[in-house]
This record gives C-alpha cells, structure tokens and sequence, in this order.
C-alpha cells in the first residue's frame, strides 16, 4: 500500500473518534491526534485496534507511543505491513 | 518533585463490551495489575471500570511526571500500579450532584494507590462513582494540599469543554486566594500553566475533560 493509501483508510479509522470533522478533511502527515483533531487520549487505545483489525497488523508498545501524528500513524502502519509481506 | 496530574473519565463514554476484551485492556494493564482486581471485584467494582480506574491512574501520573519531562511519551504499560486500596465495606456511590470539589480526601470513599514509572513511586487517590472516575496524582500520600473539583457540563463540544474547565478552576483560585486576574495558558508542552495578571504562577495545574464531566487539580 502506497502512504497515499493508507492515509484513506486511517481517516476512516480515525473518524468516530473526532468530533473535528472539518480538520479530518484536510489532514496531513503533520496533523496532530490530540491537539489538533481533539481525540482524547482516552480513546487512543481504540484507534489502535482499529488500525491492528484494518491492516491486520499488530501494534506493540513501543511502536504506538510513536503515533502521535498522521505521518508517524502512517511510519507505523507501513512497517507493520512490509514485516507481513 | 512540585506537580500535579489528574484524569476524569466519563463511564458513560466507555465501551464496556471491548473493554472487557483481553487484546483491549492488555495494551492499558500490565500481568503484575491484574490481580489487583480480586478486591475490587469483592466489592462489586465492575471490570470494565478497574480498567479505566487504572487508566486513570497512569494518565494522571504521566501529567505528573510529563511536567518536568517533556519528551515524556504516555505508555500505560509503563505505568505499574502497584497497589490499590478500598475503604472498609466500599460500595460504588450514586453521584447525584453537579459539581464536588475538595482539598483532599477525608471523608471521601477515597481508593488509594501506589503507581510507579522506573523507579519512581507516585501516589494515587481516586473516587469512582456510578458514573465517573477522578483521580489525583501526588508525590506523598498526604493529599490535604492538593485541591481538587469535577463537574459535569451540559455542552460535550471540545471548545466548551476546555473552556469550561480553565473558568472552573479559576473560580476555586478566586475563592481560595481571592479576586485576581487569573488565566490559564498551555505551554508549548501542551502543560497547563496558571497566570495571575502577566505573571506565571509556580502553582502546578491539570485540567482533564471527557464527554461531559470535566475536572481539575493543583497543589496548594
């Protein structure tokens, strides 16, 4: 999958849990979880389950306290998807 | 080390079933916590809420810590309760207010906890009620200098909310040290600074809002 195309699907995973609909539109990799598209932390763990049942990857610990931003949701995503391949 | 750090989570918000999912709550719990839950369970404490219970307690401990540390990232495994308390016969109070503040826990059915990160040993005291959880962050396990309040809020929007829990905080300033100009700003940490006029305080502040309760802390 090109970062293009992960992009589109992890605004699909992202997307019950901001109420920033507006800014989801716009995204970007620089686009930040919490300060800019206003998740609460509370429901981190829920993207990233989202994201392990989506690309049917797993996310260990050290790789989601990387996913602070969309380029870094889209680094991790990415990797976990060549370690399958 | 001067700080605070406190988490509020609104048990309305929770997804109870995926909660309850192992591949959910072991990226929050750690093996060693787990058993920490047979007490708890004694005392008709659903598991879903000790989940969040702990969560609570890492999320205001990593507020705590970050203060000082801002490279800090949150990892909840990283943060080990090692201890947990209930009061004598505890049972899950109705919240039926609006709003509760206080300076301490005394008299408060208080569940009291020991949390560490490294080799650093916070304290936790936390109060579950029927539809909420609020816990503060402390470096002693004496909490009767450390202020806190919740309250619910009718408008859920993410503005409102962070609004609301900057006035509310300030009317407890006001009401403690009297009619000052007091603001509240985010450092470029994202750690929330209070103001009297133009002047940074040295008085540590958290604020935390989930869906419709939002909460405070600080050390007096």
């Amino acid at each position: 999958m090109t970062r293009t195309e992960i992009l589109d699907e992890l605004k699909k995973v992202i997307a019950p849990y901001t109420t920033n609909k507006e800014m989801l539109a716009s995204i970007n990799e620089q686009t930040d979880l919490i300060k800019d598209l206003k998740i609460n932390s509370a429901n981190l763990v829920d993207i990233i389950i989202d994201a392990e049942a989506k690309y049917d990857i797993e996310i260990d610990y050290d790789s989601a306290d990387k996913m602070v931003n969309v380029g870094t949701c889209i680094d991790v995503i990415s990797e976990k998807l060549n370690e399958k391949a | 080390m001067i700080s605070t750090g406190n988490d509020i989570v609104a048990l309305s918000a929770i997804n109870a079933a995926r909660t309850n999912q192992h591949k959910f709550y072991s990226k929050i719990l750690t093996e060693s916590e787990t058993p920490l839950y047979n007490e708890l369970s004694l005392a008709g404490i659903p598991f879903e809420d000790f989940v969040w219970l702990l969560w609570s307690i890492k999320e205001s401990a990593y507020k705590f810590l970050q203060r000082h540390d801002a490279g800090l990232v949150f990892t909840p495994v990283k943060f080990v309760v090692k201890e947990l308390h209930l009061q004598p016969a505890y049972i899950i109070e109705k919240f039926d207010g609006i709003t509760e503040e206080g300076a301490g826990f005394n008299g408060y059915p208080a569940l009291t906890g020991i949390v560490t990160f490294g080799k650093v040993e916070l304290h936790s005291c936390s109060l579950l009620y029927d539809k909420l959880i609020s816990t503060v962050i402390n470096d002693t396990d004496d909490f009767l200098n450390v202020y806190w309040g919740f309250k619910l809020v009718s408008d859920t929007a993410h503005e409102n909310q962070s609004n609301e829990v900057r006035q509310f905080l300030i009317e407890r300033m006001k009401c403690l040290y009297g009619e000052f100009d007091f603001r509240i700003d985010k450092n470029k940490n994202g750690c929330p600074i209070l103001f009297k006029g133009n002047e940074e305080t040295s008085v540590p502040v958290s604020l935390s809002h989930h869906e419709n309760i939002i909460g405070y802390a600080f050390r007096g």
